[in-house]
């Protein structure tokens, strides 16, 4: 049988002009005929290897379907992806690469099939797996093994751009019609730009990723840590060189004026407000995180105190204990309280760190310290008093650190 | 009876025998990158984690480059090794206090050329680093000035391995080529068995240096005129602190890297690594899909001559060229300009898949004015449209 390339082109048609956001990628797509993949397979270099036999007896909207999954195997970096999760986790093998095609499958399926594209039969939804929908490859694959679940899934196979698996068939990155990794990034750039340019048209999982193509969100452990260690070691504070006390070098190199080397261990004043609705697991890991940040830049126990910012203190109050900070309890739900209490200790703190949820006013004036805000995102408030109602979002002299 | 060796003898061998690798020759688009960018006189940024050859690839690039290289550990050196040490003589209110400058700057001078690599730049303290960026920007080490001949490359670990908060300020950020540094375990794994990698790195041709700088110049100005918002826009969230950004300062090292990337013919890889390292991601992606415009055919030329033309084997870029052709006949209509387009979609057709050349067709059908006759090549198009009926009844068997 030969391959019906009118009906697959048909397909392309269709499926462009269903999702007009995805026609970029669709076009840079390089068909190849072939009669080892079940179905259709892509490879990492943006090649789409087609079985005749499946385009035969598959109808054109349902085609139009699998073209859309492919690519969005592809635009979703899926491979890459999936090296990387298997690299972190130390996976090998065909089974853990199955289960990463599984995975990426139920990320996809969620978004793609609906308005214009019929779900095919055989489709793998995150429900069949008692998985909720809507969450990312790397999510899923914490949550389910192969088994009973899975059995019939075992021909499941969308080449290696989705799992990152070499196959036998695969071109390979010498092999005529490849994309280099700049184009890959130009292909997946300009759909993300049109979709960026255009919201509205095009559903939120797709939105989101083109938000976030080119932008991962980085752990926020990391920007925070990064944020709290640069505060606790401005000028003034941590390690530092100083004219003021003669340096030991200096015995030996008479005539040369050397400066010593001083330590200042920062004080760290860590305010929770614990209004809303913080839940105590981010509390209590974002809490966790900065007095491991705080010690390891040289912060005593007795240099780190926690306020909390609300009469649900008791909240924190366990995960504090157990880390040995003590809570010491007051104000009210209003930050600008949390920050003069903080300011009145003396001595004053060189960093006051802030973990909140942002629904509340701020101190009009910049505090006489460096600030770190860790910020719980929320949908805005609603106040059915006031419905012009908006929260003042954190001063831009404190550096915020998005946290979740 | 034969003389015992000494043990450390044996062990000298073995060591000699584990000395013994031989080198085979493998692309590397980070040292093409780094040799570029240090060839274009910018200061470079190796951004890597701790013990993946950073050191191993700069004494590399010294030997291909032809310079002595001068290492400093930035973390076990004292502010005043930088700005100068204040020596004290006899009459310090007559004759001031002179900073004196380190050995290995002196050194530097005299010799008028070197490249100078300040390892460990994030684990120095903060005054260290401060008195660091000096000599990076303004080139100076005490009451010396480093000659137009040293070249500066510098190393930090990322702010999520460094311990004590390294930084950079935006407007630092600014003047640096950050370049990501990662290892390649294939490498390391080939090389532990005894043969290392030997990269060729690009050498500028001097005949393409005067199109190398209209063609940079060209994507550069084009870019900026088309999206003037880009020529200046300060990271505002916390993942992009301290990364590459776009400010005319850094346009005008992408600028540069071009016309050297350009000049010297490496692949399109290293210059995007060169320019997302310069103006940052988003910008810098624009800039090379206005690189790929560039190499795109002109519509007018292809209206001009339509049989000959060459149209792009990729589909998207196909789609684009059909779709810049259409465009400048609706721009400019004229009765052979829309048989001239005509005939390139006809050959689109020919030449690859047709769905591409569906929206097109419809496009240049609808700028028909009465009096134009439709051109005889129209029937080859019949598989396009017959194409266009099956993507149509499958809407109307989902019920759109």
């Amino acid at each position: 049988m030969t391959l019906d390339l009118e009906k697959l082109y048909a397909a392309r048609l269709y499926a462009a002009r269903v999702r007009p956001y995805l026609a970029t990628a669709l076009f840079a797509l390089h068909v190849v005929e072939s009669r080892r993949v079940p179905t259709m397979a892509v490879d990492r270099h943006w090649r789409c290897y087609v079985s005749p036999v499946f385009v035969d007896r598959t109808p054109v909207e349902e085609l139009a379907g699998v073209w859309v999954h492919e690519v969005s195997h592809l635009l979703r970096d899926h491979h890459g992806r999936g090296d990387r999760f298997a690299a972190a986790h130390g996976l090998t093998g065909h089974a853990e690469r199955l289960r990463m095609n599984i995975a990426a499958d139920c990320e996809i399926n969620d978004d793609v099939y609906g308005d214009g594209l019929p779900c095919p039969a055989g489709a793998v939804q995150a429900v069949d797996l008692q998985l909720t929908p809507g969450e990312l490859m790397e999510d899923y694959l914490l949550q389910f093994r192969l088994g009973p679940f899975t059995s019939h899934l075992a021909w499941l196979d969308c080449g290696s751009g989705a799992d990152g698996l070499e196959r036998d068939w695969d071109l390979g990155p010498d092999g005529a019609h490849g994309l280099s990794a700049q184009e890959r990034d130009a292909v997946r750039f300009r759909v993300a730009q049109g979709l960026i340019g255009r919201p509205g048209n095009a559903p939120q999982g797709w939105q989101r990723w083109a938000d976030k193509a080119f932008h991962p969100p980085q752990p926020w452990r990391e920007l925070l840590g990064a944020a709290v260690r640069s505060a606790t070691t401005g000028a003034g504070v941590g390690e530092d060189y100083t004219y003021g006390r003669p340096a030991r070098r200096a015995a030996s190199l008479p005539g040369v004026v050397l400066p010593s080397l001083r330590r200042r261990p920062p004080r760290v004043c860590v305010v929770i407000d614990t209004s809303g609705s913080v839940s105590d697991a981010e509390l209590g890991s974002a809490l966790l995180e900065v007095a491991a940040i705080s010690r390891s830049v040289g912060g005593r126990r007795d240099l780190l105190s926690v306020l909390s910012c609300d009469a649900a203190s008791h909240v924190a109050d366990p995960l504090c204990r157990a880390e040995g900070i003590a809570l010491l309890g007051g104000g009210g739900t209003d930050l600008r309280a949390g920050f003069a209490t903080a300011l009145r200790a003396n001595p004053r703190p060189d960093v006051i760190v802030v973990l909140t949820d942002g629904q509340t006013p701020w101190p009009d004036r910049r505090p006489p310290c460096r600030t770190v805000v860790g910020l719980f995102p929320r949908a805005p408030e609603v106040r059915e008093a006031d419905p012009d109602y908006v929260p003042d979002t954190p001063p831009d002299w404190a550096r915020v650190v998005t946290i979740g | 009876m034969p003389i015992a060796a000494r043990p450390l003898d044996v062990a000298a061998d073995l060591l000699a025998l584990l000395r013994d690798t031989t080198t085979e020759p493998r692309p590397d688009e980070q040292l093409e990158a780094l040799t570029l960018a240090v060839a274009a006189d910018l200061p470079v940024l190796l951004w890597g984690e701790p013990g993946i050859g950073k050191t191993a690839a700069l004494t590399q690039l010294a030997e291909e480059l032809d310079l002595p290289l001068t290492t400093v550990i930035a973390s076990v050196h004292e502010p005043s090794d930088f700005s100068g040490l204040p020596v004290i003589g006899d009459d310090p209110a007559v004759q001031g206090v002179p900073m004196a400058p380190p050995d290995w700057a002196v050194r530097l001078v005299r010799a008028g050329r070197g490249l100078l690599f300040l390892d460990e730049l994030s684990t120095a303290p903060p005054a260290v680093q401060a008195a660091l960026l000096r000599l990076v920007l303004e080139r100076r080490i005490g009451a010396l000035t480093l000659p137009p001949g040293v070249r500066i490359v510098a190393a930090a670990n990322p702010r999520s391995s460094a311990a004590d908060g390294w930084e950079l300020s935006a407007p630092l950020a600014n003047r640096f080529v950050h370049l990501q540094w990662v290892c390649d375990p294939e490498v390391v794994a080939r090389g532990l068995g005894g043969v290392w990698p030997r990269a060729v790195l690009p050498t500028l041709d001097p005949d393409r240096l005067t199109g190398a700088v209209a063609f940079a110049r060209r994507a550069v100005c084009g870019i900026l005129a088309a999206r003037p918002a880009l020529a200046h826009q300060l990271p505002n969230s916390e993942a992009r602190r301290g990364g590459p950004w776009p400010s005319p300062r850094s346009w005008e090292m992408a600028l540069r890297l071009t016309a050297f990337a350009t000049a010297s013919g490496v692949r399109r890889e290293v210059l995007s690594m060169l320019v997302r390292g310069v103006v940052g991601d988003g910008p810098g992606l624009e800039l090379l899909a206005s690189l790929d415009r560039l190499d795109l055919p002109d519509p007018e030329t292809l209206l001009a001559d339509p049989a000959s033309a060459v149209l792009p084997e990729r589909g998207d870029l196909r789609q684009a060229v059909l779709d810049g052709v259409v465009d400048a006949v609706r721009r400019r209509p004229g009765r052979s300009r829309w048989d001239a387009a005509w005939a390139v979609l006809v050959l689109a057709l020919d030449t690859g898949a047709p769905d591409l050349v569906v929206v097109p067709a419809a496009t240049l059908a609808a700028l028909r004015r009465d009096d134009w006759e439709l051109p005889a090549s129209i029937e080859r198009l019949a598989g396009a449209v017959s194409l266009t009926r099956r993507a149509d009844r499958a809407g109307a068997r989902v019920g759109r």
